[in-house]
């Protein structure tokens, strides 16, 4: 029962998600296109904000100190500092962002919306992320 | 079905408080390509990349199934993609350049470009170690230094399909 609720609560974080990014209209090719030319604050006043409210969030919970609701103090840790890879392998993402309009969470919410198209975006992410595993050890990082 | 969008500096905002909520409720860091390592780990394990301890992503791949029921949701509501296409403007606005066909970007015909599309997403998000969620929302509330490169790395990738590759495609 326990395992149940922890699965569903997940799945229903998954859906707040999901239900914001699509009202907002950031799992569309259109509003990402209308970014990278500069076109429409929208996208950025999204991101920006977004960023701002997760910042201030992490300010407040350090400075208060703030539990989690398992009594456990919040740590937050950062990534490997690999600038080769995180640069590089950004522009890729990127490459592929511009390219489809979708990133990580939007490929799922268009699984769900066109099945054909998100299918091919999932085959295509899980065949990069194969090529990766071949490749890890021969990249530079 | 409308067409505008909810306005920014409410669904920023909403999309910022999933930092603390995954924290405070569930002592994780926001994030969602490691899913895909999740995905092909329970497919195989002979990659030493894939043979790890998949049990901390485990939540990702359910997180996933959120955003996969809400794709499916929206669906049955009649919800199109192609339906998008009027600028919200900002920036003078204007339309998003005349080449999109009348069929609109979200069709088979571009069956290519998404695949092709999709290996850069996965192979560069695990590359980079982090995709918009870990590295642009997540890692930059940090001030993260490896996400501040990763993000400009993102911008840079998709300026460069932006002006360079997307023109050439139609």
């Amino acid at each position: 029962m326990k395992k149940l609720l922890n699965i569903l609560s997940f799945i229903l974080l998954g859906i707040y998600f999901a239900t914001v990014l699509t009202e907002a209209q950031a799992i569309s090719w259109y509003r990402i296109q209308e970014m990278f030319y500069f076109k429409s604050f929208h996208m950025y006043g999204l991101l920006g904000s977004a960023i701002a409210t997760g910042a201030l969030s992490l300010w407040i919970i350090k400075k208060f100190n703030i539990k989690s609701v398992n009594h456990n103090p919040i740590e937050v840790k950062d990534k490997p500092f690999q600038w080769k890879a995180n640069f590089g392998g950004g522009i890729i993402f990127g490459l592929g962002w511009g390219l489809t309009g979708a990133c990580s969470a939007p490929l799922f919410i268009s699984l769900g919306i066109n099945w054909k198209i998100g299918i091919l975006l999932l085959i295509g992410a899980l065949a990069g992320t194969y090529l990766y595993g071949i490749l890890k050890d021969k990249l530079p990082h | 079905m409308k067409n505008e969008p909810l306005a920014w500096y409410i669904a920023g905002p909403l999309i910022g408080l999933i930092v603390p909520l995954l924290l405070l409720l569930k002592e994780k860091q926001f994030g969602i390509s490691s899913s895909y390592r999740f995905l092909i780990s329970g497919f195989t394990r002979k990659i030493g990349y894939f043979n790890y301890n998949r049990e901390q992503d485990t939540w990702q791949f359910y997180f996933a199934i959120g955003l996969v029921l809400t794709g499916l949701f929206y669906n049955w509501n009649g919800y199109d993609l192609n339906a998008l296409k009027t600028t919200v403007g900002g920036f003078g606005g204007g339309d998003v350049k005349h080449y999109i066909s009348t069929s609109g970007f979200y069709d088979l015909s571009n069956w290519a470009i998404f695949l092709f599309g999709g290996v850069l997403i996965g192979f560069g998000s695990r590359y980079s170690n982090g995709c918009t969620a870990g590295h642009c929302i997540m890692g930059m509330s940090q001030f993260s230094k490896t996400s501040f490169i990763a993000t400009i790395g993102f911008f840079i990738g998709g300026l460069i399909a932006t002006y360079f590759i997307i023109p050439y495609l139609f």
